[in-house]
């Protein structure tokens, strides 16, 4: 098991190496830099572009900048610094990470908890009205784009008279102290965004699980229980445990689709997360900090493939010992 | 021991409220005989500010919480009038040539009772105002030719702790409003944070993850916290050295708190559900807001006010006269065409569809609110609407002849196309362009458009590389603060680069490159610049306006009006007589 991991780990290295190559060239290929709006600006003259050109490197060759990134991740663990924050990148994605792994595993704890019942449901009651209506309602969530769904919510919301509009506090519970009343506050926002991203994801959760758990109750080793006259309760836990199998796998996947697949829906909610920071960091060609998020994400993805997979790997011997 | 401590340190306090010298409000802010103390008051920002020192960063955010919340300056502009009144500095006086200006600050304090003194005028402008390594800086703003022609920068002498004199290498008629937006910083506090080695260390001190406590203002208020992306709070200066008209020392909240919200719908949603007390609404939102404010019910007040403000900036039509296409390089020369092409803008339609009606057609160069420099005469030389006028100019100039789809063409048979550049965002823009565009058509030209992302445009534009285009650029109180833009051979004089070589340092006008009318502009900007008389100055600025008009280097559009929606439990809020915004973060209290 420990040399699993550690081959696994061992992959991610060059992995990641890759990934900066391809970020860096990503970024790179976007017109313009981030002085490209100082242009704009009248009170700058050139001598003063000039000036912060050689400060912030612009004025080296691409491969060069990359270079010098790099070395400085390896050796001093520092990713760079934002032009437009004038901090270092590390600092900034930190100041905001808490709410945004927050919200992205209380989101998936929400898909968890409603797809695989629905899929369970739909599977135990196949091709019946039950099974339609909850697949329809799995395909309505994932077709509704999740910015769309926010503001329609949030409309219905400030027309009913409710004040949960965005954001994740009261404006008097932001920053307060925390107490009773901060947490009711936040239970009465944060089931908001929580349902916004998480239902987009329902419909692929539900039809795995479904799918998974038809083709396990024909299988050879469910008639078999049967055969050998299990009590029916018996048989349907071990039919759903093995379902969970492929579903543990892609939970993988999902952690980094909820960190930037949401980012127009955080936007429209106003949550203090990751998302709109990078969508701001992107429009102020921003570059350190465009290229650590995304690093940031292929990061996270391999990590939670890794914990997938460990996780798969106690689930199920046999993938070890392959 | 303690309530000893607590005794004197009432003492102290109050006896800190005796020597300072007030100043009182006027009633255009304070309108409201009983107005309350206490309370919060909510507006919006759209990003965390990077930075609490003005000049190390050039970030909105940043501006609207440090110009008038946390600092002051030595004069003011009056918020509604923009008239020049006392700041910092209680008075002043201007010697007989108009070279020197001495300032006698008031007896003020800091926000932790250390004295506004001279120094911290002496430094805020040699560290940051005059460091050219600071993001903010102005020093373009306080350097001046003298006699000589020769560019000086202003000098700053200390002659006392509360009198400071500012040296002028020649008399300059901009002085007090440049000023007016210079934020006085504290000297005690900054002086040891700044590398004196490395003055571009200004622009790394007191950014976003500072410790309030460390901030020190002279406005009404102070900073408490800062909570990234989701809020800035800021707390009532007890030093603030405002009065109002009653006594009551200002500001009347307790706290200001700015909740950080980056999509524009939802900052909206959050000002209808009465979550924010004050903001700037976008002019589609006008007619739904208002209608519901009629319907009653809404705890709101919408008002579409006199444009007074730089921003939204007026958009303008521009055709390169250094365009690299000889026909149209020939063609956008003469008169004739540019003045055709005023003919054939349709403004009324522009502002009936494009702004829903909110915006004036007769605003440019000058706001017609800016009483000191607008001149009312432009409104007669404008050109209005009318095709046929157009039609007959572009005969006149030998583009009589037509090809099979109507389009004119030049007389070596070519037809007359050319691309308008444009970018992406804000829609308005492009929205113009399509419209100018139809009506170029039904006259027989083609005009194509390049619509491209924001910072594209902006490079392409710095670089001279465009036929016609269509942006915005702001107005300012003055018009020498806006010199860099409308006065030919400078940097943003960017549809006519030849009039500038930009090998020079710093780069020099080129005369021969420019028209006749373009030379007399560059002189009445130089003229402007020196001279003290108001008057006078207004007379050099009346002609700029007029020869922009009558030659056209740019085409005005129109100018939206600041739209601001306002909680109805504001005082202090609303609007003049004249149409202006009353609302101030020192005067408004909850009723």
């Amino acid at each position: 098991m420990w040399s699993f991991i550690i081959r696994r780990i061992l992959i991610m290295i060059p992995m990641m190496f890759l990934i900066s190559i391809i970020c860096f060239i990503v970024t790179e290929l976007q017109p313009g830099d981030f002085l490209s709006q100082y242009l704009e600006n009248p009170r700058i003259s050139p001598e003063q572009i000039e000036t912060l050109r050689r400060e912030l490197a612009l004025d080296k060759p691409a491969y060069e900048r990359y270079l010098i990134w790099v070395k400085n991740i390896i050796f001093k663990g520092d990713f760079g610094y934002s032009f437009s924050y004038q901090r270092p990148v590390v600092e900034l994605i930190w100041e905001r990470l808490g709410w945004t792994v927050a919200i992205a595993l209380f989101t998936i704890g929400f898909q968890w908890l409603i797809a695989v019942p629905m899929g369970i449901y739909s599977a135990f009651h196949p091709y019946t009205i039950s099974d339609y209506t909850l697949t329809v309602i799995g395909f309505v969530g994932l077709s509704i784009p999740e910015f769309f769904m926010a503001l329609v919510l949030m409309y219905l919301i400030l027309r009913l008279g409710g004040t949960a509009v965005g954001g994740l506090f009261s404006p008097q519970f932001i920053g307060a102290p925390w107490s009773w009343a901060k947490f009711l506050d936040l239970l009465n926002h944060i089931w908001l965004p929580i349902i916004v991203v998480g239902v987009s994801g329902l419909a692929g959760l539900m039809r795995i699980m479904r799918g998974n758990m038809l083709d396990i109750m024909g299988s050879p080793f469910v008639t078999s229980l049967r055969a050998r006259g299990l009590d029916e309760k018996v048989v349907k836990r071990h039919i759903v445990k093995n379902a969970l199998n492929p579903l543990v796998s892609i939970a993988g996947m999902e952690l980094p689709n909820i960190f930037s697949g949401t980012i127009i829906a955080s936007i429209v909610l106003n949550l203090p997360t990751i998302g709109p920071f990078f969508y701001n960091a992107l429009l102020n060609h921003d570059q350190y900090l465009v290229m650590t998020f995304l690093m940031f994400i292929a990061l996270i993805t391999q990590i939670g493939n890794l914990l997938a997979d460990i996780a798969l790997a106690l689930l199920d011997p046999r993938i070890r010992v392959s | 021991m303690k309530k000893w401590f607590f005794v004197i340190a009432v003492l102290a306090i109050s006896l800190n409220i005796m020597a300072a010298e007030f100043f009182v409000e006027d009633s255009i802010l304070t309108p409201d005989t009983k107005p309350k103390w206490g309370g919060v008051l909510r507006l919006a920002l759209a990003s965390t500010p990077e930075s609490f020192l003005l000049y190390g960063t050039l970030d909105s955010s940043a501006y609207t919480v440090i110009m008038g919340p946390m600092y002051s300056t030595l004069v003011e502009m009056h918020p509604v009038t923009n008239e020049i009144r006392p700041g910092l500095a209680k008075s002043w006086s201007v010697s007989s040539d108009g070279k020197e200006v001495t300032f006698f600050i008031r007896e003020a304090y800091w926000s932790d009772g250390k004295p506004i003194v001279a120094d911290d005028v002496i430094f805020t402008f040699e560290y940051f105002v005059m460091n050219k390594y600071a993001r903010g800086n102005s020093i373009d703003r306080f350097t001046i030719p003298d006699e000589k022609g020769e560019n000086k920068m202003i000098q700053w002498v200390k002659i006392d702790d509360k009198t400071v004199k500012a040296i002028l290498p020649s008399p300059y008629g901009p002085f007090f409003t440049v000023l007016s937006h210079v934020y006085i910083y504290p000297k005690h506090k900054l002086e040891p944070l700044v590398d004196k080695n490395d003055l571009g260390s200004v622009n790394k001190i007191w950014l976003s993850n500072v410790d309030p406590k460390e901030i020190v203002v002279n406005g009404p208020y102070k900073l408490v916290q800062v909570i990234t992306d989701q809020k800035v709070v800021l707390e009532r200066n007890p030093n603030y050295w405002k009065v109002d008209r009653f006594g009551t020392r200002l500001p009347y909240f307790d706290r200001v708190e700015y909740l950080i919200i980056r999509d524009a719908e939802v900052r909206l949603a959050k000002f209808m559900a009465g979550e924010i007390d004050f903001m700037a609404i976008a002019s589609k939102d006008y007619p739904m807001l208002k209608q519901q404010e009629l319907a009653g019910n809404v705890p709101y007040k919408v008002y579409a006010t006199q444009p007074n403000q730089p921003t939204p900036s007026p958009i303008h039509i521009s055709f390169n006269f250094d365009v690299n296409d000889p026909d149209l390089k020939d063609l956008f020369a003469k008169l004739e065409f540019r003045e055709a092409m005023e003919y054939a803008l349709d403004r009324q339609r522009i502002i009936d569809e494009v702004f829903a009606g909110l915006a004036i057609p007769d605003a440019g160069l000058m706001l017609p609110s800016n009483k000191a420099f607008y001149n009312p005469k432009i409104e007669k030389i404008m050109r209005n609407y009318d095709l046929k006028k157009a039609s007959e100019l572009l005969d006149k100039i030998g583009l009589k002849n037509r090809d099979k789809e109507g389009y004119r063409l030049f007389p070596n048979g070519r037809r007359v196309e050319f691309n308008i550049l444009v970018q992406s965002s804000p829609q308005e823009y492009q929205d113009v362009a399509l419209i100018f565009a139809q009506d170029l058509q039904k006259i027989g030209i083609k005009a194509n458009l390049q619509i491209l992302d924001a910072s594209l445009v902006g490079q392409m534009f710095g670089a001279g590389n465009f036929q016609a285009g269509i942006r915005a650029f702001g107005n300012q109180p003055d018009p020498q603060l806006r010199k860099a833009i409308w006065q030919p051979g400078t940097q943003l004089y960017y549809w006519h680069y030849s009039t500038m070589d930009k090998n020079a340092t710093p780069p020099k006008p080129v005369f021969e490159n420019m028209f006749d009318w373009e030379k007399r502009i560059w002189e009445l900007f130089e003229l402007g610049q020196i001279e003290m008389d108001p008057a006078k100055r207004k007379a050099y600025y009346d002609e700029w306006q007029e020869l922009y008009h009558i030659y056209l280097p740019v085409i005005f559009v129109c100018k939206g009006m600041n739209i601001w929606g306002i909680n109805n439990t504001l005082g202090n809020a609303g609007l003049t007589q004249d149409g202006m915004i009353v609302f101030t973060v020192w005067t408004v209290y909850r009723k």
